[in-house]
């Protein structure tokens, strides 16, 4: 306990104690014959603080995880996508040199107008959130035609029971669907003949499973982006709470 | 007005890619080609003949159109137009940078974790600074 004592001009005395224990300080005022204590203002303070600062922590450590894990993710992703594009390129040599060079070539693209049968969705229903990105999913083989948009809506349909089924296939006409599926890819593949090389269609098949690997690092990217901005500004937070 | 690209809280989006001819072949035969009235492609094809201008120039035009969601761009075209796609920061169109059949995948070059690195930079700078 450490005291000061302090005389003023009329000879009052008063009394300073600073307990450095509990960081308490006492000020007596003998003549006005009062007291005044720090301590109990500075603790409530000091727990006040102490609480905003176990929340700020929490907060960042969730976001260091969230983004370790997404970085973690999109290499994996990565991994997978590099893999599956090798293989796709190797099965498109394969029907390049079963079919011939002139037949598999992008000199056989159509310029006449036609719109994509696989598209994104983009999912701007982000809760109300400024910082958070939309999502993307992958819509593959809608056909542009009118008959034909309920089987785009099957397989949104059941994109969505999938996801809150864990895995399990609906019985929503799943033979009209492959149906549908195999009627698009074919139109896709009749750019390259009549006939052609079942090592192509496994080709088509490949490039299929790299765009779901593609639209997922596509999420993951704006998760990682999302917690990279999060972890930016908690950087600078710290330097303002040391400045006060 | 102002908020026309995101009026729908879902919509429909295109994959426009700039890559070499066989990922551009291998994409198109999974579906994502598309051509509209006026001829206008989501691909460019890089060859030995595509000027980095040109390249930069779909960039610029495929990650300002409202109706692509995503960008696949070959890592080693990425790297001709490298002060481009690491200035590009909005979430969509994502920037996704995909290897080539002759340029494996460098993760050193991706925009994305070179970000990450810089995160992880700069926290060990300022850790070593306080000992």
């Amino acid at each position: 306990m450490l005291e000061l004592e302090k005389k003023d001009k009329e000879g009052w005395i008063s009394i300073i104690a600073y307990d450095r224990r509990n960081t308490s300080v006492e000020y007596i005022d003998n003549r006005r014959g009062m007291k005044f204590s720090m301590a109990e203002e500075k603790e409530a303070a000091n727990t006040q603080v102490s609480e905003l600062s176990t929340t700020d922590l929490k907060e960042k450590d969730e976001n260091t995880l969230n983004f370790l894990d997404s970085v973690d993710n999109y290499l994996i992703l990565i991994e997978s996508l590099t893999s599956t594009l090798r293989q796709g390129w190797l099965e498109l040599a394969s029907a390049r040199h079963s079919m011939g060079g002139s037949r598999v070539n992008t000199s056989l693209l159509t310029l006449k107008h036609h719109s994509a049968a696989t598209k994104v969705e983009v999912n701007y229903d982000n809760g109300g959130s400024i910082t958070k990105s939309p999502q993307l999913t992958l819509c593959k083989w809608a056909s542009s035609d009118k008959k034909d948009s309920s089987f785009e809506d099957e397989n949104i349909d059941n994109k969505e029971s999938t996801k809150e089924s864990n895995g399990s296939e609906t019985t929503a006409s799943p033979i009209k669907t492959e149906n549908h599926l195999q009627k698009e890819r074919g139109k896709v593949l009749s750019m390259f003949g009549a006939l052609v090389s079942p090592k192509l269609r496994a080709s088509q098949l490949s490039f299929e499973t790299a765009l779901d690997t593609l639209v997922e690092i596509a999420n993951v990217r704006s998760s990682i982006l999302e917690t990279h901005h999060a972890l930016l500004q908690h950087k600078v937070k710290p330097t303002k709470s040391t400045e006060e | 007005m102002a908020n026309r690209a995101q009026i729908a809280s879902k919509s429909s989006a295109l994959i426009a890619m700039i890559a070499d001819e066989d990922t551009i072949t291998g994409f198109l035969l999974a579906g994502v080609g598309n051509v509209d009235l006026r001829r206008k492609t989501n691909y460019l094809i890089v060859d030995s003949k595509t000027t980095a201008k040109q390249i930069e120039d779909s960039f610029k035009e495929f990650t300002s159109r409202e109706d692509v969601a995503i960008v696949l761009i070959s890592q080693y075209v990425a790297n001709m137009i490298r002060f481009l796609v690491d200035s590009y920061n909005k979430p969509v169109p994502a920037i996704l940078e995909i290897p080539s059949k002759d340029h494996p995948y460098d993760p050193a070059h991706d925009s994305v974790l070179s970000r990450v690195k810089y995160l992880f930079s700069s926290e060990s700078v300022a850790s070593s600074g306080r000992h």
